[in-house]
């Protein structure tokens, strides 16, 4: 153990003492501070807004004067997704999906308003968040530092002199992953501490920061052992060097972008106006509210005047046109939702196909890992679109069923000059309306969601820790 | 004489920033001899040939390679030097005639191929080795190379950095044969170097070198050439002068 | 020229440049390919939209055929809008990822509808597409710092460099003669798939020769910084840890930083607030006399004035009426947004004087229609668009004229870039 330590010792002096790495060093955790408040500030200011945003549409839909009921359909109602406390260490696909929802009848709209489209094309070259900094430029700083530990050595001749003198192999190796392992901690310290401010956030949980933690700490970790085996088996530093930058290169540059077009290409997603035109051909099969002689409705109505047993629309205790409005609703909505499980299902394809390609890039396997851990994935998306679509058909139908029970059908179809006033209803109706209110994943779910990047990492780690372990013997052998 | 001979040298003067190299440097060297620089480290041996490859730019005196002042036009000078390194490094994954030729094309020559073989001949390399990668070279088999470049670049001028450093006493002899033999077509040569017996051996004249100027200037007389008690008398004056 | 000969020769038989050459051409190759490949499916979802459409539109013909009422018209037709991708588009894809290339739209109110997105994978859009743009401007470097990290150290390295010097041609000569040769080579590795890729998308001549020239050019800003870092005279890897470092500065960190700031220092009136505000305007006409909103519909359309009066029970016009006054109420947002969102853009592109990595970004997606700007000048298409949509069907409601079968042929057409 002395030895090994004595190895690290050396080491980290000559780290010190290397000029190039220090500031590297010294840039990278300037750089990741500014990452950290950054991403700090922006996500404060996002939520903030959201909130405000939120409640402006809150009391905006409470101010409503006495309306008829399908007014207030139309008039609908805008939601904002909530950030998630970790979306301050990674925001994740936020800056890419829509922040805010319009939600009315008949219709489900699209999530608008991304920062992607409200940015400069420099939204493209990546987001300076903290997940960004220990993704990508932090296993680069270690490639820096490290390339050389063992090849420096043998290229110099002096790792023989090391093994003649009695140190044993693995001594060396360890000390050298060891000097190695400490300049990652220090590297990932200001991360770190970013992310301890995170978990005293408000709604930040426990279980997913240490999986977040946990995996960040096993792809250092890995970069790590892979920069050492890789200095251990070649000859000269530069190759070492030349061919870790090329395997960061592919494995945290173009593999992450390549899997995306290849899952792309493997399963294309209907577009938006095909999928309008597709809702648009099914509800005419399905049935039309608007058209009186529409066959579904035709039956809707005898069945309604069978079980009220009367003759006459006119002669319903119930306004008829607010039970129309919940069938025709019902039916929309299922064709909607229908369609949504649909692209849902063929996105969550496309993100398989991307995670298997994360068994070829660690880095892959750490982004979906990170991102699921803080909610900011495409399920934590998809969550948000679920609730929102459920809240929109409950309210929707509330308001037919105000329709049904509030508005008499004389009054909704009378067409004379005080008709319009007959036809509203008290204000205070939109106030009882329930408030849209997000409920994010529990803790265990987004653990859970995260696991099967931990588990791709984790086998990445015992691969390159057995690779090392094999590349041992043949050290200082020629 | 001195007027016409191939290196001129004349009261040089060069400083790297406040270190001063060479303090007033005079040194003639004519066709068809050969000169052996001897000095310490740091007396301004590499210097010396530096400035006359045009690397280094004197601050004052005169400098003149076959006429042409290599801080003017280093191509010019370069035209009318052939320049062996301590060691001839060459391209290891290039054959001896494939290295040759491209250092001849640098040098602006297409030699035909009967050229090149009578050269090596010349400079003493086994016809086996001509189509041999260079990995497997000894100093020796390169230096030969680069002195069938010498050859057939036929230049003025030849430039020698410690050429013995390194190799055995047969390989010794063998290169100050050659030498002698580049001599005799006329060369001006110049070599920079420790080996005192090489340098009695082949040159027409020994200088000494101190603190950047020549301190003694001896020249072959005799069958004997040089009295070697003296030589080495003077070479450890120098060596200790150079230490302190 | 002989002398170029031997240093074809010298490279052909370093492993190291020629693989880097290769791969380098089939990474401009494959993302090429995927290029056209995602052009090409863009395209062919424009080309369904007529067939689709006409679908559509004879269920809404059936619809309006008994009442002949244009606004039902009006309000149940969706008209098609595409932005179609340039010939170029296939080399840098841009934004065309993430916002949409097209959209239907109705001749009511517009802002409800302009901001609509495309259904894409936000996962698959994060790191960015795989094309050309993106193997230029981020790998294309990287193979620069394989091939000069070691132009000269690797010769001083050998033992080679004053050898070399000390020859006539050997000097500057000689490393601009291998600095020009790999130079070749890496422009070759790309130029060519970009070349081939341009013949098959039938792209412009000037355009082509323009993105050939930007290759050059941001190939020879690498070279220099390789040799201005070689002019230090430190070894080969300190050389390639350099230039990677400086790499990583220059494609990474700087763009993202630049992108923090300027979000920071041009804040944008959220595009929510504009669609909120204008859903107050549109939906408050209800509570107010229709006559109010006629006033202010006509003050700033007077040519559909006094035509036919309002009758007392719903009309079409009115309600065409206050989806157009409620855009127009939030005009001076539209705008400011619309500013905004130039300033940040405008921001960028400063930048990319500075920043060559961003520069070449800008100038790609620029000539390729693929970037901010093409994608408002989609908007402003749209907005056109519709403005011929309302004045053709305020044509008939205005008259009360009935809105045949026929006329649903005679609604104008999209026209991009009119």
């Amino acid at each position: 153990m002395r030895t090994t330590l004595l190895i690290a010792r050396d080491e980290l002096r000559l780290m010190i003492r290397n000029k190039v790495a220090l500031i590297a060093v010294v840039l990278m955790t300037l750089l990741t501070l500014t990452a950290v408040a950054s991403a700090w500030s922006h996500q404060q200011h996002a939520a903030d807004l959201r909130a405000r945003h939120q409640s402006e549409a809150e009391q905006a839909f409470d101010a409503q004067p006495d309306r008829h009921p399908h007014r207030v359909v139309h008039y609908g109602h805008f939601i904002y997704r909530p950030l998630s406390p970790l979306a301050a260490f990674d925001p994740g696909v936020d800056a890419f999906t829509g922040s805010s929802l319009f939600l009315e009848g008949h219709r489900q709209n699209t999530a608008n308003f991304g920062d992607v489209r409200q940015s400069s094309m420099l939204v493209r070259f990546g987001q300076l968040t903290p997940a960004f900094i220990l993704q990508t430029v932090a296993p680069l700083l270690l490639i820096f530092l490290g390339y050389g530990v063992l090849s420096r050595e043998t290229e110099r001749g002096t790792l023989r002199l090391l093994l003649l003198q009695g140190a044993r192999r693995s001594q060396v190796v360890g000390g050298k992953l060891i000097a190695l392992g400490a300049v990652t901690l220090l590297a990932g310290l200001p991360a770190m501490i970013g992310f301890a401010l995170i978990a005293g956030k408000p709604g930040a949980s426990a279980l997913p920061m240490m999986i977040t933690a946990l995996g960040y700490g096993a792809y250092l970790a890995l970069w790590a052992i892979i920069i050492v085996f890789v200095s251990a088996c070649v000859r000269r530093s530069r190759t070492a060097l030349i061919g870790l930058i090329g395997f960061w290169a592919v494995t945290v540059i173009l593999l992450p972008r390549v899997a995306p077009d290849i899952a792309n290409a493997v399963v294309p997603l209907e577009s938006r106006l095909q999928t309008d035109i597709a809702i648009g051909r099914d509800l005419r099969r399905a049935g039309d509210s608007h058209d009186a002689n529409d066959p579904h409705f035709a039956a809707f109505r005898q069945s309604v005047l069978d079980r009220y047993g009367v003759d006459r629309i006119e002669d319903l205790p119930v306004n008829y046109k607010g039970l129309q409005a919940i069938e025709g609703e019902r039916l929309t909505s299922e064709l909607f939702d229908q369609y949504a499980r649909r692209a849902h299902a063929a996105q969550l394809r496309q993100n398989r196909i991307v995670q298997t390609a994360g068994l070829f890039s660690p880095a892959i396997a750490l982004r979906s890992m990170s991102m699921a851990a803080a909610g900011t994935d495409l399920a934590a998306h998809q969550r948000f679109l679920d609730q929102a679509e459920a809240y929109r058909f409950d309210l929707v139908q509330r308001l037919n069923r105000l329709q049904a029970e509030s508005v008499s059908y004389a009054n909704d179809t009378a067409s004379d000059a005080g008709a319009d006033r007959r036809k509203r209803i008290a204000a205070d109706h939109w106030r009882q309306m329930p408030q849209f209110l997000y409920r994010p994943a529990s803790a265990s779910d987004l653990a859970r969601a995260a696991l099967p990047g931990l588990l791709v990492l984790v086998a990445w780690l015992s691969l390159a820790g057995l690779l090392l372990t094999a590349a041992l013997r043949r050290l200082g052998g020629r | 004489m001195t007027e016409t001979a191939p290196i001129r040298i004349e009261d040089l003067v060069v400083d790297y920033g406040a270190d001063a190299v060479l303090t007033g440097l005079s040194l003639c060297v004519p066709a068809g001899s050969i000169t052996a620089l001897l000095g310490g480290n740091g007396a301004g041996k590499s210097t010396t040939l530096a400035t006359l490859l045009g690397f280094v730019r004197a601050r004052s005196g005169t400098v003149r390679v076959d006429g042409i002042d290599p801080g003017a036009d280093p191509d010019g000078a370069r035209r009318r030097i052939a320049y062996l390194p301590e060691n001839v490094a060459l391209y290891e994954h290039l054959s001896a005639s494939e290295n040759a030729e491209y250092l001849l094309a640098l040098s602006g020559e297409t030699p035909a191929r009967e050229a090149l073989c009578e050269a090596f001949r010349a400079a003493g390399l086994q016809e086996a080795a001509w189509s041999q990668r260079l990995a497997g070279f000894s100093k020796g088999m390169r230096q030969k190379v680069a002195i069938a470049v010498a050859l057939l670049r036929r230049t003025p001028v030849l430039l020698l950095d410690e050429p013995t450093s390194g190799l055995d006493p047969r390989a010794t002899a063998d290169f100050n044969a050659l030498v002698s033999a580049v001599r005799d077509r006329g060369a001006a040569i110049l070599m920079v170097t420790h080996d005192l017996l090489s340098a009695a051996n082949v040159a027409d004249r020994i200088c000494f070198l101190d603190a950047g100027r020549i301190v003694e200037d001896l020249e072959a007389e005799g069958p004997d050439r040089f009295d070697i008690r003296a030589l080495h008398r003077r070479f450890a004056v120098t060596e200790r002068a150079a230490a302190a | 020229m002989s002398l170029w000969i031997y240093e074809v020769g010298l490279i052909l038989r370093s492993p190291v440049a020629l693989i880097a050459t290769l791969l380098l051409a089939i990474f401009a190759g494959a993302a090429v390919l995927a290029g056209l490949h995602e052009v090409s499916r863009q395209q062919a979802a424009i080309a369904a939209i007529p067939a689709a459409q006409a679908e559509d539109n004879a269920a809404v013909a059936v619809r309006v055929a008994e009442s002949q009422d244009a606004g039902s018209a009006a309000y149940y037709s969706f008209h098609p809008t595409w932005n179609a991708p340039s010939t170029l588009a296939f080399a840098a894809l841009g934004m065309r990822d993430v916002s949409p290339h097209m959209l239907r739209i109705r001749a009511l109110g517009l802002e409800a509808q302009i901001y609509d997105g495309e259904t894409f994978n936000p996962e698959l859009a994060l790191p960015g597409r795989f094309d050309f743009a993106f193997v230029l401007v981020f790998l294309a470097p990287l193979f620069v710092i394989a091939l000069f990290h070691d132009l000269t150290s690797g010769e001083r390295e050998a033992g080679r460099l004053r050898t070399l010097e000390a020859l006539p041609h050997g000097g500057r000569a000689l490393w601009l003669r291998r600095s020009g040769l790999r130079f070749i080579m890496l422009w070759t590795a790309l130029g060519v798939p970009f070349l081939l890729g341009a013949l098959v998308s039938r792209a412009p001549l000037a355009g082509t020769a323009a993105f050939v020239v930007i290759v050059a050019a941001y190939l020879l800003f690498w070279i220099a910084v390789a040799l201005l870092v070689s002019r230090l005279r430190w070894s080969s890897v300190a050389n390639a840890a350099a230039l990677a470092a400086i790499w990583l500065v220059l494609a990474l960190v700087l763009p993202t930083l630049a992108n923090v700031v300027i979000n920071r220092a041009l804040p944008v009136e959220q595009g929510s607030e504009i669609a909120l505000a204008q859903r107050e305007a549109v939906n408050g006409a209800w509570d107010i006399p229709r006559e109010d909103t006629m006033r202010r519909f006509y003050a700033n359309h007077p040519e559909w004035d006094g035509i036919a009066p309002l009758p007392e029970t719903f009309h079409y016009k009115w309600y065409l009426a206050f989806h157009q006054v409620g855009d127009e109420s939030v005009a001076d947002q539209v705008q400011a947004y619309r500013t905004g969102l130039e300033r940040r853009d405008a921001a960028a592109r400063t930048l990319g004087v500075l920043l060559p990595t961003v520069g070449v970004q800008a100038v790609l997606t620029r000539l390729a229609r693929t970037d901010l700007q093409a994608q408002l000048a989609y908007q402003n298409d749209i907005r056109a668009y519709h403005q011929r949509l309302r004045a053709f069907y305020y044509s008939y409601l205005f008259h009360d004229r009935p809105f045949a079968a026929a006329d649903f042929g005679r609604a104008p057409t999209f026209v991009e870039g009119g």
